[in-house]
């Protein structure tokens, strides 16, 4: 299988597609597509001193900013549709992006323990095995 | 700001933040400050799957009574929306009322409950009622109340109850009963206090998801009544359920979800709020153990970090 992504937006005047907000929610939700985060999640989000407090389906959550590792930033694709054979060429198009993102724990305060944080210590050890 | 009528009772509630608790409470008469007085507790709206949860109390000097009495504080349950309303405009604005009966309100927001009964370590909803009646109690005694005596009403057992309130309130005289707010008047009152303060709450309920809705048309959250029936089978949003005038914490608010909107699973905990760490079957200890997996575990860096090597395409 191969893999295309094509980026007709790397020359859009609007920057803001690539800043786009996104929260990590600690629970898996089986669905894939738009929801409505400004109206339901984002009025309720409390923000005292850097330490976030938001609450999803009654559960309580505690959050706080995070940006990527210098040099990184997150990208997201979408594919129009999915080829049926296994093999085919797979095309994805860049739909937007985000810089920072809100990391959401569910009744517990974020801190260097979490699984977030710790997976991202990989790009530093990686730059140090693989880079020149 | 002591409120002095039902329109200034609304534009107070309507001021504060729908997701959270808060109190309003009346001016300490002077007489409840030298004179011995009796408190007495209640709550509205712990049934309902829509809106808060509001407790109250009412306090009045001992040889005062007789004013519940002018004021026709009985069982608030027998008593109309109207005639509640209207006994709760008189402790607002009448001479002698003010002059001799205090009260609290805390309003606990549907959000509170939730979050609450859904925490790691679960609290339930006794436990939060208890500590807001714990609270109010001492809310009034801090403010200057004299206060001797205190009657609470309960739906449990009244036993334990009067127990922990006797622990953390030695110097009272506690009574715990079931129905209690048809037996003392004082009661009756602080049952009138927080059913109005809840009625209203819901009557000026705003919703920040920018439903256009009020509460003639959900109702009034009782899960029997036929538009909160409606409301809780019509309003989900399929990503976050609902918006936070209900309780999802409630069977009727779950079982509704699991079958009218995506699936969400968060991590499984015990008890006590440790994450459950998935048990090996028995079986497994009989099995061949695997070769091929064992040869492909990954380092203890990537395991630590719960990193492996996937194809998100897939």
């Amino acid at each position: 299988m191969s893999i295309q992504v094509e980026n007709n937006l790397k020359n859009a005047d609007n920057t803001e597609i690539f800043e786009q907000k996104a929260h990590y929610i600690p629970c898996k939700i089986e669905d894939d597509g738009p929801a409505n985060v400004d109206k339901y999640f984002e009025p309720y989000v409390t923000d005292n001193n850097g330490e976030l407090s938001g609450s999803f389906r009654g559960y309580p959550l505690d959050g706080t900013k995070m940006t990527f590792p210098e040099g990184y930033r997150a990208v997201v694709v979408t594919e129009a549709k999915r080829p049926l054979a296994e093999d085919a060429e797979r095309k994805f198009q860049v739909a937007g992006g985000f810089k920072e993102f809100t990391y959401w724990n569910w009744d517990k305060k974020p801190s260097k323990n979490d699984n977030m944080v710790k997976a991202l210590d990989w790009i530093d050890i990686s730059e140090a095995i693989h880079g020149d | 700001m002591t409120i002095k009528s039902l329109q200034e009772l609304k534009d107070f509630i309507k001021s504060k933040d729908n997701v959270r608790n808060f109190i309003n409470c009346s001016d300490v008469p002077d007489i409840c400050k030298t004179e011995p007085c009796m408190l007495g507790v209640d709550e509205a709206g712990r049934g309902p799957v829509l809106g808060p949860m509001v407790y109250g109390i009412a306090y009045c000097p001992v040889d005062q009574t007789k004013i519940l009495h002018t004021l026709g504080c009985a069982d608030s349950k027998a008593l109309t929306e109207e005639k509640r309303d209207d006994i709760f405009t008189k402790m607002l604005s009448e001479e002698e009322s003010l002059n001799n009966v205090g009260w609290v309100a805390e309003v606990i927001s549907p959000n509170y409950i939730s979050n609450s009964m859904y925490r790691r370590a679960k609290h339930s909803l006794n436990e939060v009622s208890m500590n807001s009646a714990i609270g109010l109690i001492k809310k009034a005694a801090e403010s200057g109340a004299n206060i001797t005596e205190v009657y609470v009403d309960t739906v449990g057992p009244p036993e334990k109850y009067q127990a922990k309130l006797a622990e953390i309130f030695p110097n009272y005289k506690i009574t715990v009963a079931k129905k209690a707010d048809s037996i003392y008047p004082i009661v009756s009152a602080a049952s009138i206090v927080a059913k109005v303060t809840r009625d209203h709450a819901l009557k000026v309920w705003q919703f920040l998801e920018g439903l256009e809705m009020s509460h003639t048309e959900f109702g009034s959250g009782y899960p029997g009544d036929p538009l909160t029936k409606k409301f809780i089978r019509d309003q989900i949003d399929n990503v976050f359920g609902y918006p936070m005038l209900v309780r999802f914490s409630w069977s009727t608010a779950e079982h509704m979800l699991q079958e009218r909107a995506a699936t969400c699973t968060f991590e499984e905990v015990d008890d006590q709020g440790a994450t459950k760490k998935p048990k090996k079957s028995i079986s497994s200890f009989f099995a061949k153990p695997d070769e091929e997996k064992a040869r492909k575990r990954s380092h203890k860096f990537f395991e630590e970090r719960h990193l492996t090597v996937s194809n998100p395409f897939e």
